[in-house]
């Protein structure tokens, strides 16, 4: 889709607005009743609770046992969380969780014709209700270490048709462990740049360069790279019969873009692209 | 034998009192006698009233009713009546003999003797004793008749290999030769076939005006004792290559009853479907579904084949063949989805490895922005949902995923109707919140097309209609085309069981009448697939959001192919039959050499209206590879229908193409193929026809002979046939049964008599 600078941001601006009111009336304070969300619960389940709002500590009691589960309701797409095994015992699947999935998600639904849930939803790997979520997020995976679970859970979702969003790791170092830890997953299929012509950079917004989204930290630190990674790369997996699979933004974040969008000191431009970016994936992940 | 019997009592054969009419030929003197006989009567009943004696008044009317039934029969004779009956002059009349040349004559159904051997110790020699009898009194013409009618000068010279059977055509031809002659009937000797297809009405027709009366002779056995046939094979005339066919083949039987059997189907000799039964009662008719891929493109022949059985009596009919046109080509259908849904990356997914199957995606992301995929070109749905006939009409399907009906213009709501209504297409509409009711579609044209019924949105408050169902086939659809995702009915039925739940937003339980049901909810009345034929097409209805989970689920293995096989034949299903704007279709798509074959064509334009003045233009290629051009001609009966007649001459395959100009522009061209070999329908149904050659010669006033009766068949022609006749006068008087009847009368009379002692 083509559109003039300007245009696009205002629009996205207008909705990023309204995005971040949004999500402040809607987060409960900590006082609130906590959400009741079991591990086993399905989206049927969910539906009839109603949609909870989000609660701090049930994401800190998911985080120790791993898992936790918030759709809202039947909708036809959920912003879906990956959460998995890492190697220091820091739940980092929970990175900008879960602020920037329902900022994101605030937007999507105003961005683009699409049923979306507007809430979080966030699905362990080796969970087989994984595979009732067709997209799927995951970030900060450069000390990602998968169980033999998780790693046929993702193989199998990934083959069954499932589509892999990998964000918000940096350097060397990281992709190396990361690299390490996916070819678990996929030893056959290389990972390779994906060109920028490539229909995921234009399935709605026009994507002419990718653009490397700095941490709010980093951006206040006057830099947009963190470690080694100084130059952003979007890389995918393709499957054999050349469909992607996995989508790997390295050394660019933006997770955090999403999060703090609504901050009038971080930059709109990385803001606008992020979430131009992060609608392109999950429309293409809808129809390719 | 009761004829004999008959005879013996009353002089004459049944036929001569079935002929003949009824007269009294007394001279005046007759008169005087019976007037004496009444007189006698009168006396006697007055003497019989007077006298009394030690007689009761019950034994005076006894003895006074037989004295005068006696005098009644002298008076009856008295009359002397006659039978007056027409007879043909001896040698005046000619008499037409029409002999079945077919092979279905060496069936030896009788005692092991073949039919033609009727027809080899009776009439292919002079010495035979019924052409000794005919030739006594008729001038002989014979005929052989199988696919063509011929003069036959030496009977014993017939081969009794013709593959076909027109009994209609060999009728009139020998009507036509003879109708100037002086004829007394046609005498058909055949088994009674007639695989030629409604000629024998038409034929019938002048044969009854000119009062010829057929004197048919059935041959063979009207059942055999032991026999398994193959009867009615439905297939499509053509199919996209790799398309899954279920096909009804009928089989009958006598003398297997419970036997197991296999019937296999084989393409062009590789066994590609096969199906164990058991065979039911006798004369039962048992129809056996064969499941089967057309895998290669092309003129295929397919054939239906169930082993020979010890002591059938003909193995020549466990055999049927059938013609389907397989096509490789793409077949397009434009999938309109009115936001991001899974349901349009599955089911690109499943339908990517079809060849045959081009799935063109227009995708609204936003408001007027849209998204296509597999289009044909840059400019191919660049302006959003078709908005003229001609665009739209260029698909075979149309699948309308959560698009409300607000989204279209009122001409574009009656296109989508007339695109399966007039043009023939197949309209599929998935369940969202956006489509059926819950999309508005309540009295608009699309619903009138739709099987199922859309009322108004029944959701539970402002969350709409929710729910998760377990599906199932229903009676039909555990059978049907589209619904069949494993190689067998049962497998089928059970997979469905199998699979995980799905999502309804739509809830659907209503279909229209004429709709079929394929797939319902397990525990409850939503419908979940549901199909009707509307005009020239056909509409379908899967108010199910999520079939993508028949993919992804995690009870799904990632290597199960289920998902891609329902969306695969869905879609081929949906498509099949739907026609081009050039249209080909040959009445028969098989011929033997020498038979004419007809070449049917209809021709629209991109709207699809018929057009009556076209260039239309038949190309036959024949076997070796040879053309005929064939101009086809405006049939003037029906708009668009163009037809061309050729007769190929040598067996095989022919190829003909079809193609439709308009101001000097192609509009399109269409190929079809025409399988040129000696028929197969002489062994099908091939026990004597019995009830057939009895109404031939009852509607045209002759008689029906078996070769055990066929010895009067002379004598009766006589009598029955036309020609140059004279008047017989056959007294009656003296017939036997009158003599014993006199003698009865009058011996009960003094029996009587003497058993009350009153004489």
């Amino acid at each position: 889709m083509r559109s003039s600078g300007l245009a696009r941001i205002a629009l996205v601006t207008l909705a990023l607005s309204g995005a971040v009111l949004g999500v402040r009336l809607a987060t409960p304070s900590i006082s609130d009743p906590p959400p009741v969300a079991p591990p086993g619960s399905g989206i049927m389940a969910e539906q009839q609770r109603g949609q909870q709002g989000f609660d701090p500590r049930e994401m800190l009691r998911g985080r120790r046992r791993g898992t936790l589960q918030q759709p809202g309701g039947p909708h036809e797409f959920y912003f879906t969380r990956a959460i998995y095994s890492s190697g220091w015992g820091w739940s980092r699947w929970a990175t900008d969780y879960p602020k920037a999935d329902r900022q994101f998600m605030t937007v999507v639904n105003r961005l683009i014709d699409i049923d979306g849930s507007p809430y979080e939803n966030a699905v362990r790997l080796d969970d087989p209700r994984i595979r009732d979520f067709p997209f799927l997020y995951a970030l900060e995976v450069g000390d990602i270490s998968l169980s033999q679970a998780e790693i046929e859970g993702l193989r199998n979702y990934l083959l069954a048709g499932g589509f892999l969003v990998i964000d918000d790791f940096w350097g060397s170092w990281e992709w190396a462990a990361f690299e390490q830890q996916i070819r678990q997953v996929f030893p056959e299929h290389p990972i390779v740049e994906v060109p920028i012509d490539h229909p995921v950079f234009n399935a709605v917004y026009r994507i002419d360069e990718v653009m490397q989204v700095p941490a709010i930290g980093n951006y206040w630190g006057g830099r947009t790279w963190e470690r080694d990674g100084y130059e952003a790369h979007v890389r995918g997996i393709f499957d054999d019969k050349g469909r992607l699979m996995v989508l790997i933004n390295w050394n660019t974040d933006l997770g955090d873009a999403w999060e703090w969008a609504e901050r009038p000191e971080y930059p709109l431009k990385f803001s606008t692209f992020a979430v131009e970016m992060g609608i392109n994936f999950i429309v293409y992940a809808m129809s390719h | 034998m009761l004829d004999a019997l008959f005879e013996l009592f009353f002089k004459y054969r049944p036929l001569i009192f079935e002929q003949g009419d009824f007269a009294f030929r007394a001279p005046w003197t007759g008169g005087l006698a019976v007037a004496a006989a009444v007189a006698a009567g009168v006396l006697t009943w007055r003497s019989y009233a007077q006298v009394r004696g030690n007689s009761r008044p019950l034994d005076r009317v006894v003895l006074a009713v037989v004295r005068l039934a006696a005098f009644a029969m002298l008076a009856f004779c008295l009359m002397r009546p006659v039978l007056v009956l027409s007879s043909v002059v001896p040698q005046q009349n000619f008499l037409g003999v029409l002999i079945d040349d077919s092979r279905s004559m060496r069936i030896a159904d009788r005692d092991e003797t073949p039919r033609l051997q009727f027809v080899q110790d009776q009439l292919a020699t002079p010495e035979g004793d019924l052409r000794a009898a005919l030739n006594e009194r008729f001038a002989l013409r014979f005929f052989s008749f199988s696919s063509e009618t011929d003069r036959l000068d030496v009977v014993d010279e017939l081969g009794f290999d013709g593959t076909r059977t027109h009994l209609g055509q060999a009728l009139a031809r020998a009507h036509d030769e003879l109708s100037d002659v002086p004829l007394s009937g046609l005498v058909v000797v055949t088994d009674g076939a007639d695989n030629a297809g409604g000629e024998l009405e038409e034929a019938l027709l002048p044969i009854q005006a000119a009062g010829v009366p057929i004197f048919s002779v059935g041959l063979g056995r009207e059942s055999y004792e032991r026999d398994i046939e193959l009867g009615r094979v439905e297939t499509p005339r053509r199919v996209l290559r790799g398309s899954a066919l279920v096909t009804d083949v009928v089989v009958t039987h006598r003398g297997y009853a419970g036997r197991p059997v296999t019937i296999q189907v084989e393409d062009e000799g590789r066994i590609v479907g096969s199906e164990n039964v058991t065979l039911l009662r006798d004369g039962e008719l048992q129809t056996v579904r064969l499941r089967f891929t057309a895998g290669e493109a092309g003129p295929r022949l397919f054939t239906f084949r169930v082993s020979p059985q010890q002591g059938e009596m003909v193995t020549q009919n466990n055999v049927r063949e059938t013609l389907i046109a397989v096509d490789d080509r793409r077949d397009k259908v434009l999938y309109f989805e009115g936001e991001p849904r899974f349901e349009v990356k599955f089911l690109r997914r499943a339908v990517e490895d079809d060849e045959n199957l081009q799935v063109a995606i227009l995708q609204r992301t936003a408001e007027n922005k849209f998204m296509r995929f597999n289009v044909d070109g840059p400019d191919d749905l660049a302006g959003g949902f078709p908005r003229t006939r001609a665009e739209l009409f260029q698909y075979r399907g149309l699948i309308l995923g959560s698009i409300e009906a607000n989204y279209f213009t009122p001409d574009q709501l009656r296109m989508i109707s007339d695109f399966v209504n007039h043009r023939g297409g197949g309209l599929l509409m998935l369940g969202s919140r956006r489509s059926f009711a819950e999309g508005g579609y309540a009295g608009t044209p699309v619903a009138d097309v739709l099987p199922v019924v859309v009322g108004e949105p029944r959701g539970d408050g402002e969350d709409g209609f929710f729910v998760e169902v377990a599906v199932e086939t229903t009676r039909a659809g555990a059978t049907h085309a589209s619904t069949q995702i494993a190689d067998t009915e049962e497998l089928s039925v059970a997979r469905w069981r199998e699979l995980p739940p799905i999502t309804i937003v739509n809830p659907v339980t209503e279909v229209k009448p004429g709709a079929t049901t394929l797939l319902t909810a397990a525990d409850s009345d939503l419908v979940v697939l549901a199909f009707q034929r509307y005009g020239a097409g056909k509409s379908m209805a899967f108010p199910v959001q999520d079939s993508w989970t028949w993919q992804m689920h995690a009870d799904i293995a990632v290597d199960d192919m289920t998902h891609e096989t329902y969306w695969r034949r869905l879609l081929r299903w949906l498509i099949d039959g739907v026609p081009d704007q050039v249209v080909t279709e040959l009445p028969q798509d098989r011929v033997q050499p020498g038979e004419p074959a007809t070449i049917l064509a209809s021709v629209g334009d991109a709207n699809f209206e018929e057009l009556n003045n076209s260039v239309v233009l038949a190309s036959v290629t024949h076997p070796n590879g040879e053309f005929t051009d064939l101009p086809m001609e405006w049939t003037a009966q029906r708009d668009g229908e163009y037809r061309a007649t050729f007769t190929p001459s040598t067996e095989g395959f022919y190829e003909v193409r079809v193609e439709a100009l308009a101001d000097d522009e192609l509009l399109g061209e269409d190929v079809t193929y025409l399988q040129v070999a000696p028929s197969d329908a002489e062994f099908h149904d091939s026990t004597l026809r019995a009830s057939l050659l009895e109404r031939l010669a009852e509607e045209t006033g002759g008689r029906f002979y078996t070769a055990e009766t066929a010895s009067s068949l002379a004598d009766e022609i006589q009598y029955v046939g036309g020609g140059v006749t004279v008047v017989e006068e056959h007294d009656l008087w003296d017939m036997p049964i009158l003599l014993l009847l006199l003698a009865s009368l009058v011996l009960g009379e003094w029996s009587f008599r003497r058993f009350r002692g009153l004489a």
